[in-house]
């Protein structure tokens, strides 16, 4: 594992951004490295812009900012573009398609899309999922993290819906 | 030990059940709300007692007979609220009473953003109160880990001190989220650092002597001690009296008996100070962190750089800055305040410099542009409030 490694998610407000972050938080702490979250909203808590920027590291972390994020959840367009510049070259947007329909084919960074609102509302009849599909994607990109914790974190920070969660981790795990 | 992704507001709490709190009154604000909300869940179960005021004035007064009537107690907010605080602290100080005050610190003035950092009370925690005449001890964590060590530390000074101490943070500290690691054994709270002192009851019939002395048992009313515990000076004996005399007599106490005993809460952080940096920067709370960054990055990059970062922030850490540098001090703040400190203090040929943001960090990136910029020998120049160097 690379010293420290940044995750920055944006989206709207009321998508789960801050759950988001949360959650892989989450898993964090569960494997033994030590974790910062920063959350930071408009005003307006639905609608708004949201952003959490987790740091993941085995040493104690100093600035808890993610400048070159190692990977990037772009939940909204108006997040991939004020953020997609800041990936640097090893780094990794991760995208819903129902939100950035088209990406910049100029940056040096890698894309991955996970049709996850798609996916949820086919399979759940319902959004609300996405983000477990999200995370289930993320976990198998990211290799630090331990997929059993990251999906044991999803279980504990959402009370509810259980099964339908668990489910569309798994989805998000295997979606190629 | 216990491990948690928690928030600062978080850890405070549960230091303070851990310190022995069992009276918490305050008034809900962002970004020290959780605070409250946390308190109010805990201190049932320890027997202790919650109490929304009416507003922060009555908190603070609510808080302040707590400790009167022989509890540990706390009050938590952000800078509005902290303003409100002026006139009961002015009080706890003057009566000695122990007592933990926490401001997380926003933008300002006045509201300002709620959900964003500032560092607008550095000047405000020290003169907390009117009149002069005092000392006081602030605390300045820059992770939710410190803020739970430095509450805990809090309430052992008050004790010790006989005075309401300070926890100086800000939005990021009390509202981010990061692991905090509990201790549960005593073992764990030693290796910890962490001390605690319990309350003791003043007989009397002296209460306030002419002395720097410190662990002297407050005041507790109900005793049938015969302290007055009033807001006017006070004889030896506790009763009030208006005389320069006694009043001089109660500042001595109420400034030296700090200012004397500096070595029992004395913390700083420093790095890479040992080869004569070429720029020293200096920086508390959460700036700090992003500073330590920056400073390491330079090092690796050839820069001779170095970093100060006080804990103590009152009073004043002058010691720490005797070597001849050019200071760089960040801040979240525009107008500069704790670079007036840096100025008095370093030698008279060191030149000092200030950054100041406000409402978000200042980031690695930035910081790097600085350090070039004061190494080639370039002021940080005013063009117009776009940029950050004033």
């Amino acid at each position: 594992m690379k010293e420290r490694i940044e995750i920055l998610a944006s989206g709207f407000g009321g998508q789960g951004v801050v759950r988001l972050g949360q959650i892989i938080g989450e898993a964090g702490v569960k494997q033994g490295l030590h974790v910062s979250m920063l959350k930071s909203h408009g005003t307006e808590m639905r609608g708004g812009y949201v952003r959490s920027q987790v740091v993941l590291s085995r040493e104690i972390i100093d600035s808890p900012i993610c400048e070159s994020p190692d990977y990037f959840i772009a939940l909204s367009l108006a997040a991939y573009q004020k953020f997609k510049d800041t990936v640097p070259e090893h780094g990794i947007i991760i995208y819903d398609p129902a939100f950035v329909e088209q990406v910049d084919k100029s940056l040096r960074c890698s894309h991955k899309a996970i049709p996850a609102k798609e996916l949820s509302t086919e399979n759940f009849d319902s959004p609300l999922f996405a983000n477990s599909l999200v995370l289930g994607f993320v976990a198998r990109l990211m290799d630090m993290l331990d997929r059993d914790l990251v999906l044991q974190s999803i279980l504990e920070v959402m009370p509810k819906f259980h099964e339908q969660n668990r489910e569309a981790f798994e989805m998000g795990y295997k979606y190629v | 030990m216990k491990r948690y992704l928690e928030t600062g507001n978080f850890a405070v709490a549960q230091a303070a059940i851990m310190a022995g709190c069992r009276a918490f009154a305050g008034y809900p604000i962002t970004p020290a709300t959780e605070i409250a909300e946390s308190m109010s869940r805990l201190l049932p179960r320890v027997g202790g007692y919650y109490v929304q005021a009416e507003d922060e004035t009555a908190a603070m007064h609510m808080a302040i007979g707590a400790a009167l009537g022989g509890m540990k107690a706390m009050t938590a907010t952000s800078g509005p609220g902290f303003i409100l605080y002026a006139d009961p602290y002015g009080w706890a100080i003057g009566c000695e009473i122990p007592l933990v005050v926490l401001n997380s610190q926003r933008v300002g003035p006045v509201s300002g953003i709620t959900g964003a950092p500032g560092q607008g009370e550095f000047y405000l925690s020290r003169y907390v109160t009117q009149g002069g005449n005092f000392e006081t001890i602030v605390l300045a964590p820059n992770t939710a880990q410190e803020a739970f060590q430095l509450t805990i530390e809090a309430f052992y000074l008050s004790e010790r001190f006989r005075t309401p101490v300070t926890i100086l943070a800000d939005q990021l500290i009390t509202d981010g989220w990061e692991d905090i690691s509990i201790p549960e054994t005593e073992q764990e709270k030693q290796a910890m650092g962490l001390r605690f002192a319990e309350r003791r009851v003043n007989p009397g019939p002296i209460f306030y002597p002419p002395t720097d002395e410190i662990d002297i048992p407050p005041v507790v009313m109900g005793k049938n001690t015969g302290a007055l515990c009033s807001d006017w000076t006070p004889t030896e004996e506790g009763y009030d009296i208006e005389t320069v005399e006694a009043q001089h007599k109660h500042a001595y106490r109420l400034i030296y008996k700090i200012r004397n005993h500096r070595d029992i809460f004395s913390r700083y952080e420093t790095l890479f100070l040992d080869d004569n940096p070429d720029i020293i920067v200096v920086a508390y709370g959460t700036p700090s962190r992003v500073v330590k960054t920056a400073v390491k990055q330079a090092r690796q990059l050839g820069k001779k750089i170095g970093m100060i970062r006080p804990i103590t922030l009152w009073p004043f850490p002058d010691e720490l800055f005797q070597k001849k540098a050019i200071y760089l001090t960040v801040e979240l703040n525009y107008d500069g305040q704790m670079v007036r400190e840096v100025r008095r203090t370093v030698p008279c040929e060191s030149a000092v410099h200030f950054l100041g943001k406000c409402g978000e960090l200042p980031t690695v990136a930035e910081l790097q542009e600085t350090f070039d910029r004061l190494l080639e020998g370039k002021p940080l120049e005013r063009r117009g409030w776009e940029t950050e160097a004033w």
